[in-house]
């Protein structure tokens, strides 16, 4: 592995961009992704950033079970994500859809037929700790050596 | 500002170690922390009631594994509320502190079911007395219009038109609901905590 592969994992490790993209939840696990942010937890030690921009994200947050506004907007707003990018689903809407699955729905569950899931988070809502170990874990495995990986996967 | 500023600004020891060490105590749940419901040792008897109680679509199921129920919690189903613990009558289910609480709280769930019934709804067709589980096990022999000569049943049609019974023999299966052709029968379940004598 070269230096400079060597800088940008261990940049990249500590400098991840989050996106939250509600797409129709009830708010509570957005609650628990503001609990991060929160002097307990502050997710900024561990180098992530919130940045509510898809197009300076490394790593998109999802909440909510799929509203039908949402099915054309959000694999158009996962274009716009620059590589390398990640996809964390937050609870159990973007899963399962939840107690809002019942007959008669709106919601269309789960995410991963629209977009690449990297990893989900369980729990209605999960508590931060276990949030912030998944954005760790994710990123860390999908963000370490990108540029070999894709090399590799190219040829 | 040149580009001397800048590597001057992160070139010094303070910024370097809050950048690269964290300080706050590893991410780690509390003691007590209400998780999945995992199982104890105990053996399951297949009452469903766990099933019963899930506010969750399909977060629990009980399976048989080699002969023997044992209930399964599907992660992004279940929402931790805990119910199946405090209500399973074997404490097949373990989750936290639910189980200390309950035994030194004595907590308890009692439940009924109650069968509403849509009178005008209703066209008397007997297709819910005819599917209802427990029905069957009483009289075997219950005609295919509903219509029974036991008065021992949860419900029967009666004057054309469908009757409660015996309420308490209902076991929330909501069979009924779902045969109606009408909608016009409802199994409402109403539960309520109570707290029994402390052993």
């Amino acid at each position: 592995m070269s230096l400079i592969q060597s800088v940008k994992n261990s940049v990249r490790k500590r400098s991840i961009h989050v996106c939250y993209v509600n797409t129709g939840s009830c708010n509570g696990c957005d609650i628990e992704i503001l609990a991060c942010l929160a002097p307990k937890y502050d997710i900024e030690q561990y180098g992530i950033y919130v940045h509510n921009n898809p197009r300076e994200a490394d790593v998109i947050l999802i909440t909510g079970g799929m509203s039908p506004q949402w099915i054309d907007k959000l694999p158009d707003l996962w274009d716009r994500v620059p590589e390398p990018k990640a996809v964390v689903t937050i609870g159990n809407c973007p899963v399962s859809g939840c107690v809002f699955n019942r007959p008669g729905k709106l919601i269309d569950p789960p995410v991963s037929k629209y977009i690449p899931v990297t990893a989900s988070v369980p729990g209605c809502p999960p508590s931060p700790a276990e949030i912030i170990s998944a954005i760790l874990g994710a990123a860390g495995e999908l963000f370490k050596d990108y540029e070999i990986k894709n090399k590799e996967a190219q040829k | 500002m040149s580009i001397f500023s800048y590597i001057r600004e992160f070139l010094r020891p303070s910024w370097i170690r809050r950048f690269f060490y964290v300080r706050t105590p590893p991410l780690t749940s509390p003691a007590n922390f209400r998780d999945f419901p995992t199982l104890t040792d105990k053996k399951c008897i297949h009452c469903l009631t766990c099933k019963m109680i899930c506010p969750s679509p399909a977060a629990i199921d009980v399976i048989q594994f080699d002969g023997e129920w044992r209930p399964q919690i599907f992660q992004g189903h279940c929402v931790r509320c805990g119910y199946c613990v405090e209500a399973c009558p074997e404490e097949v289910l373990t989750s936290g502190d639910l189980l200390e609480k309950r035994h030194s709280q004595g907590l308890a769930f009692a439940h009924e079911y109650k069968i509403i019934i849509d009178k005008v709804k209703c066209m008397g067709c007997g297709n819910c007395s005819t599917a209802c589980p427990s029905n069957r096990e009483i009289d075997e022999n219950i005609g295919a219009g509903g219509t029974a000569t036991s008065s021992n049943l949860v419900i029967r049609v009666e004057h054309g038109k469908n009757t409660v019974l015996h309420n308490e023999l209902c076991k929330g299966c909501k069979v009924c609901m779902d045969t109606c052709p009408n909608g016009a029968i409802h199994v409402v379940r109403l539960v309520s905590a109570v707290q029994e004598a402390v052993k």
